[in-house]
């Protein structure tokens, strides 16, 4: 399987997801939206799958196909977080936010397949760039949980089981994280040398982990609730400008992680 | 509120007074950097390092006799942390918007390079700051070991393995030595050059027996002869031969591989024929059918080597089909290592593949890049670096504090929570 083939399934699942974020508030009996919303998931994995088969290597070298992970997690990571703390907003917000990064493929793909250099070719890939897609996307769901608290703050009536929520996402992506850094870090001892080298991505990684390290401790005291949401929101887009910014900025030229032409 | 009616300096100290501290801490460093230049961290090469990170530790133990203070509280608390990691986000920003570089360039601005911008992790701020961090973590931690509760274990791993890293990372740095090393096919080498292109004689010699390389099957691409850009020029297209799929499009052109030799060397009549010597370039026998008038044209594309002529196949006046030029799937080294008074190693070093020997690491890491397969040299890097080890177990630790958060969120629910 190819990325040609990629619309015979990214269509279906942006189907599935964009009905069942809808019917999870229309009906009240939410089963059918439950179904559709595994069913988009089982759709776009399958599809990932057979790429990785047909490539005969992990598709997780260009954005592209970080991208295609992003909307994975990101609707998978969703659909578990609204089963357990049962809000709705989250399956629609994270459906709609997955579906944004399908599109986003699809019209400005940037999928040559280029072939894996050398400096990629080790076990530590797959797990590094996992691990990251993971935490993107869990700190992801946080910031729109951030946004929606801030909204009832201005109406005068912020939920406390948000914050709980929030925090745990925070909590659970920074780990995924710092999981990332840390593979990423020994990694490149094998690879460059140094395990760290302020290689331009590594500096941006580590201003995303003091970014959400000031969030974290912030909320342990007295909860300034508003600054500490404006912090997740800032830290999410510099997180955005590590992920994908980062090759628009002039400091990239010499980055050794400026994989793609 | 009571902060609002507390005056600034008053104790207990918290935000306000922690930015004051901090930023004094940074125009201090400015100051320094300005007036006397960039920090020669070279300064903490060991027993320097060892003898710093002693005084540390005992200034923590005794420092924290004074736990109970106000000051100890306020250095050691959340407000004075966050301010921390805050002063290091933005050296973090400055150095991820400003290219860094090694050594001092006259091309920067003086705005930039006076204040040492263009070499954060060398300034005097920025070293400052270190200092105070590996002191503010350092006694969080003393202060929290004292009333030692085994339930703490994520916020041990986090904090310990991190001020490990964070000592091994920094005061270590000066004790690592990195050279290169260029070796000749079928020659020693014992001449290795660190970063000022100095030569070092280290206790190692190298003999390259051999070196080889893979590629990966090329692209074909549509190439305009007179202006040399991709075709069509709002979305080139790619054909990648050598794999599953025999025929595509490129521009208005059908195009049919019939044929493709990775290891390809040109015969007498024009063809290529397989031959495994590092003299063989991928080529391949394509066929081209224009679209909408049913032009044909056949022939073999090659990009060739320093030995072998490139073959380009003519569509039109203006259009050829041209073949990229491979790219390394892996590249290796075959050598001797013989350390001074120990027997001879054989490795085979390749990219993420080094060799761990005399508590030295060599790497491979690059090749004459015109020659390619044919590269009469391999670049190595030699690597030593004591700090290693305490820099993996503050690794291990932080990763182990990582998979908890991981595991388990965020269970402590707040006092506000309940408010």
């Amino acid at each position: 399987m190819s990325w040609s083939e990629f619309l015979w399934f990214a269509i279906p699942a942006v189907i599935c997801w964009l009905t069942a974020g809808t019917l999870v508030y229309l009906n009240k009996k939410d089963s059918a939206a439950d179904l559709l919303m595994v069913a988009g998931i089982i759709i776009f994995a399958a599809f990932i799958i057979g790429l990785w088969i047909g490539q005969k290597e992990p598709p997780l070298r260009t954005i592209g196909e970080t991208r295609l992970w992003y909307s994975f997690f990101l609707a998978t990571i969703g659909y578990f977080t609204y089963r357990h703390w049962k809000y709705k907003w989250m399956l629609s917000f994270s459906s709609l936010v997955a579906c944004v990064f399908v599109f986003i493929n699809i019209f400005k793909p940037e999928i040559h397949s280029t072939d894996l250099m050398p400096a990629l070719r080790s076990y530590w890939f797959v797990p590094h760039v996992t691990v990251y897609i993971l935490s993107y996307a869990m700190l992801g769901a946080a910031t729109i949980t951030s946004a929606i608290q801030l909204v009832n703050i201005n109406k005068g009536k912020p939920d406390p089981k948000l914050y709980r929520l929030m925090d745990n996402a925070v909590y659970v992506g920074f780990g995924f994280l710092m999981l990332g850094l840390l593979m990423g870090a020994v990694w490149a001892k094998d690879a460059w040398g140094h395990y760290w080298s302020w290689d331009p991505k590594e500096t941006w990684a580590f201003i995303t982990v003091a970014a959400y390290l000031v969030y974290i401790h912030i909320r342990l005291l007295k909860p300034d609730a508003k600054l500490a949401l404006w912090i997740l929101f800032l830290a999410f887009v510099l997180l955005m400008i590590t992920w994908i910014g980062i090759n628009y900025l002039p400091v990239s030229q010499n980055s050794v992680h400026t994989y793609t032409n | 509120m009571i902060a609002h009616k507390r005056k600034i300096g008053r104790f207990p100290w918290r935000y306000k007074e922690s930015l004051v501290f901090i930023l004094s801490v940074i125009i201090i460093g400015i100051v320094l950097q300005v007036t006397i230049g960039k920090v020669d961290f070279n300064l903490f090469r060991a027993p320097v390092n060892i003898i710093t990170g002693v005084c540390i530790v005992l200034f923590l133990a005794i420092f924290s006799l004074a736990r109970k203070t106000p000051f100890y509280r306020w250095f050691s608390g959340v407000p004075f942390s966050v301010t921390l990691i805050g002063a290091l986000l933005a050296f973090g920003l400055v150095m991820g918007l400003i290219p860094q570089q090694p050594q001092a360039d006259s091309q920067q601005h003086a705005i930039i390079t006076l204040p040492g911008f263009n070499q954060v992790t060398s300034s005097w701020y920025f070293v400052l700051v270190y200092f105070i961090t590996l002191l503010s973590l350092g006694a969080l931690i003393a202060r929290r070991l004292i009333r030692f509760n085994i339930r703490d274990y994520a916020f041990y791993l986090n904090h310990i393995g991190l001020w490990t890293l964070l000592f091994s990372a920094g005061l270590g740095a000066p004790d690592m030595k990195r050279y290169m090393m260029y070796v000749k096919e079928g020659e020693l080498e014992w001449r290795a050059f660190d970063g000022d292109r100095r030569t070092g004689y280290l206790p190692v010699t190298i003999q390259l027996n051999d070196f080889d390389m893979e590629v990966y099957p090329p692209k074909l691409i549509l190439l305009n002869r007179l202006s040399g850009k991709l075709q069509p020029e709002s979305k080139p297209d790619y054909f990648p031969v050598g794999r599953e799929k025999t025929n595509g499009v490129l521009g208005d052109w059908k195009i049919e591989v019939n044929n493709y030799i990775h290891d390809a060397i040109p015969d007498n009549d024009g063809t290529y024929r397989s031959v495994a010597i590092p003299a063989a370039a991928p080529a391949a026998n394509v066929t081209a059918t224009h679209t909408a008038t049913g032009d044909v044209r056949k022939g073999w594309v090659c990009y060739g080597n320093t030995v072998q002529p490139h073959r380009v196949l003519p569509l039109n006046s203006d259009c050829c089909i041209f073949m990229t030029q491979p790219q390394p799937r892996r590249f290796l080294s075959d050598v001797d290592v013989f350390f001074k008074n120990e027997p001879k190693i054989h490795a085979v070093l390749e990219v993420n593949k080094p060799l761990k020997a005399g508590g030295w690491t060599i790497y491979q890491t690059g090749y004459d890049r015109k020659a390619g397969r044919m590269s009469a040299y391999s670049s190595l890097e030699l690597v030593y670096d004591p700090w290693l080890y305490p820099a993996y177990a503050g690794i291990a630790l932080l990763a182990a504090g990582s998979v908890c958060l991981v595991c388990f969120g965020n269970r402590k629910k707040k006092s506000y929570e309940l408010e």
